[in-house]
């Protein structure tokens, strides 16, 4: 690693500090909604919360955690030194400032707008000039993502882009797509009010732009999940990679079928016709071919592993598999979240079920399960796995690391389940408090209380992970390089160019998007619908 | 870059198989799926295909319901930019007119006697005006205020909102009162879940995200505000839109109406 050292651990901490800082607005937000009597709370405290940790998680977590490893793995995987690292350098910073102008803004209590950002409601500018900051940064990180590819293919014609980074660049490559829909609404609709030369906001526009990068926003932020299963776990578990094709296309699949999708948001909104609501559902559905396919070759994969390892027998492997390995761990925790959250997902893009649920826990508790659960557990497993390398110092303790595993999983879902419940017997999301003393409500009251356990869980995890990677600076044993990404079972010589790029890949998601999201957006001005006031809830009335 | 021949069946199969299934969901949902829904609900095809691309209005697979419900509105304001811009612009003609509001409001918005008329300063022109249109049609009632306000046009009210919105809040007397309990402050910050009170600074507060129309309690006198409060709750006054002012007086005890009252009539800004 040349440039990748530094910048990953910068990045990685300033990801995993907003996420500490998270943690303790989200147990304190629970506590807020049980009966149990919590201090300063109002509803403005609350929903300054809820957007703090709501932007700390989604954006500040996310962005920096997937810009800090795509550098580790540019480096690594390619063996070749960052093209442009002033410019990593410069993307940093930004990402910073942004995030400190967004927060001091939301604690000012200036932004209480939530994280996704609901217009009419209208903040402080420099909240949303503080998240156009993290995404420019975002920007830049792409750009050094694809030009990295670009010159390791020049440098190595004909030969297959290894498949972490082919990953990478297929997230950078989507995340290019994706802001595209929160950037327009962002630039032309929000920013313009929140400087006051708009009076009205088309919400239903806005609406429809945030829909465009709301879902693909997710797979964003799962990717790098995916790059480890596909990529380190098989290696972590002693085995190779099934199928080096079933990744690159899981991760294309990914690209195409993350984008014109975003309506299945927007299933019990008016805006939109019943028509392109069928359409995006049914394309949403095909998301389960690349979910399926990593089910597949993973669980392959590891049977290959635990098979080596003397598994023998239908399930023998399973047990064979070297489970005191951190990452084999939270794999093993990981997909169990995904399962449970995966036919929570499939209930919410039913239109029937999802008018059932829509506006209720449910809601809240599958993107907590799925991202929180899921995906957060990798980032942990893969902080702990790029460490030593990050650090020169070998890991202090896997049972402190695999503990902390443990009760992130326990507290993940001891918290959702119980909110997947409360959603179903009718608890509203975005509400600061409720009304125990009617007897229907008096009744969810020991589940809300069950899932703050949760939560306390999930915050105790929180920090003895930031323990567990404060302790790398204290240990004296050295780090001793192994080797880690996994070799395919049969690693291919040469593979389609269309599985080496993604020229034809844009080419199809431009042409799904136009003809998905085109009509939606021009209806809005075809029709010219009446806009929504801006009601600001930054100045004093 | 794609020149090798190797590569072309595996770039049209994908993209042969990627545009099917996009065709394939096309056709179920833009045309199968509304003509036999609009079948079975009577519509016609090429209707129900309109309605389910959203070119015509309605459901592809339920006829639009009629209702013969005649509408009785709180308020007869209605929101919108053009209004609202009108009414960050003071008027000369707001100055001519407000020469009769000035015997009980005062000249500069403060008013005569606080007991019993509100301060017009410091308030929002969105709140005076939703006022003073509320009695212009009716949906508000008082003697004095009802004859005034009628014969007023559309463009006098927006210049009277207008013009008495211009001027700063009363200041606070010295004489403080003693600090309110905690209970006051607690229906004014987090209300009363269990009697369904929504917290007073929800919409009265500073930044809060309540609707326009909700006016600034701070300064006004602690009669004034209780007798409000009073004719919300025994239904005297009701052009709270979705009778919310009427619901949360109703559930509020008389001591805790003095105590808001008390509260926000000598409120810090």
């Amino acid at each position: 690693m040349t440039h990748a050292r530094n910048l990953t651990l910068a990045h990685l901490w300033i990801g995993f500090i907003a996420f500490a800082i998270a943690l303790v607005l989200g147990v304190w937000q629970m506590w807020s909604r049980s009966p149990l009597p919590a201090p300063f709370l109002t509803a403005s405290t609350y929903f300054s919360s809820v957007t703090a940790h709501g932007t700390a998680m989604a954006y500040v977590l996310t962005t920096f955690m997937i810009m800090g490893f795509g550098y580790y793995v540019a480096e690594t995987s390619l063996a070749r030194p960052l093209p442009a690292p002033r410019w990593a350098w410069i993307a940093f910073w930004l990402g910073v400032v942004g995030t400190v102008m967004a927060v001091i803004t939301i604690f000012s209590g200036r932004a209480a707008v939530l994280f996704t950002f609901y217009p009419p409601l209208v903040g402080s500018v420099f909240y949303y000039l503080g998240v156009v900051l993290v995404v420019a940064a975002s920007w830049i990180w792409c750009v050094l993502m694809i030009v990295a590819m670009g010159q390791w293919k020049r440098a190595n014609p004909g030969r297959p882009v290894p498949l972490a980074m082919f990953a990478t660049v297929a997230n950078a490559v989507m995340w290019l797509w994706t802001t595209a829909g929160v950037a327009a609404e962002l630039l032309f609709q929000v920013i313009p009010a929140a400087l006051g030369l708009k009076a009205q906001i088309d919400v239903g526009l806005s609406r429809t732009l945030f829909s465009w990068t709301l879902h693909a926003i997710v797979y964003f932020w799962l990717i790098p999940a995916y790059i480890a299963f596909y990529t380190m776990v098989p290696q972590a578990a002693g085995g190779r990679l099934y199928s080096d094709t079933m990744g690159r296309l899981t991760f294309v699949l990914f690209l195409i079928y993350s984008l014109p999708v975003g309506i299945h948001h927007l299933l019990m909104d008016p805006e939109q016709s019943n028509a392109f609501k069928f359409l995006q559902v049914a394309l949403t559905a095909l998301v389960s071919v690349p979910t399926l396919l990593t089910v597949f070759t993973i669980g392959a994969s590891l049977e290959i592993a635990g098979r080596l390892r003397g598994g023998r027998g239908l399930f023998g492997w399973i047990g064979a598999l070297p489970w005191e390995r951190p990452l084999m761990l939270a794999t093993g925790l990981s997909f169990v979240m995904l399962g449970f959250g995966g036919f929570g997902g499939l209930i919410n893009m039913s239109y029937g079920m999802n008018a059932m649920v829509h506006n209720t826990s449910w809601v809240t508790a599958h993107f907590h399960l799925i991202f929180g659960g899921t995906v957060v557990i990798m980032y942990f497993a893969i902080a702990y796995t790029i460490w030593p390398s990050l650090t020169g110092r070998a890991a202090p303790s896997l049972a402190a690391q695999r503990t902390q595993l443990w009760l992130w999983f326990v507290g993940m879902l001891v918290m959702t389940l119980p909110w997947h419940y409360l959603g179903l017997l009718g608890q509203w999301r975005r509400v600061a408090t409720f009304n125990y003393a009617d007897p229907i409500i008096a009744a969810w009251g020991p589940w809300v209380i069950v899932s703050l356990v949760g939560g306390v869980l999930l915050l105790v995890s929180g920090l003895y992970f930031v323990y567990n990677l404060l302790q790398f600076a204290v240990t004296r044993e050295a780090h001793v390089p192994a080797v880690l990404y996994a070799t395919a079972v049969h690693p291919p010589a040469r593979v389609p160019a269309a599985l080496n790029g993604f020229r034809l890949w844009n080419v199809l998601v431009a042409v799904l998007m136009v003809l998905a999201y085109g009509y939606p957006l021009a209806q809005f001005f075809v029709i010219d619908p009446p806009g929504a006031l801006v009601h600001r809830v930054d100045q004093r009335r | 870059m794609d020149a090798d021949p190797r590569d072309r069946p595996f770039r049209l199969w994908a993209s042969v198989a990627i545009l099917a299934v996009f065709a394939f969901s096309v056709l179920f949902g833009f045309v199968l799926l509304p003509i036999i829904q609009g079948r079975a609900a009577g519509i016609d095809a090429f209707t129900s295909i309109c309605r389910a691309l959203g070119l015509a209005p309605g459901s592809p697979a339920a006829p639009q319901p009629v209702s013969d419900a005649k509408a009785h509105p709180t308020t007869r304001v209605a929101w919108s930019a053009g209004l609202m811009d009108s009414l960050a612009r003071p008027s000369a003609a707001g100055a001519s007119l407000a020469g009769a509001c000035a015997a009980c409001h005062g000249k500069d918005g403060r008013s005569v006697d606080p007991k019993l008329y509100p301060d017009l300063a410091g308030q929002s022109a969105a709140a005076i005006y939703k006022q003073l249109s509320d009695f212009k049609s009716g949906s508000r009632k008082n003697a004095v205020m009802t004859a005034l306000a009628q014969p007023l046009t559309e463009e006098q009210v927006v210049a009277l909102a207008a013009h008495f919105a211009s001027f700063p809040v009363r200041p606070l007397p010295p004489a403080q009162v003693a600090a309110p309990a905690a209970a006051i402050e607690r229906l004014v910050a987090r209300g009363d879940p269990a009697r369904a009170i929504a917290a007073c600074n929800a919409c009265h507060g500073d930044r809060s995200g309540g609707p326009v129309e909700a006016p600034r309690l701070s300064r006004q006198s602690t009669q004034y505000l209780a007798a409000q409060l009073r004719a919300f709750k025994a239904g005297e006054r009701r052009n709270d839109i979705y009778s919310r002012m009427q619901s949360v007086a109703a559930a509020l005890e008389d001591s805790e109406i003095d105590g808001l009252a008390a509260y926000y009539s000598n409120e810090p800004l």
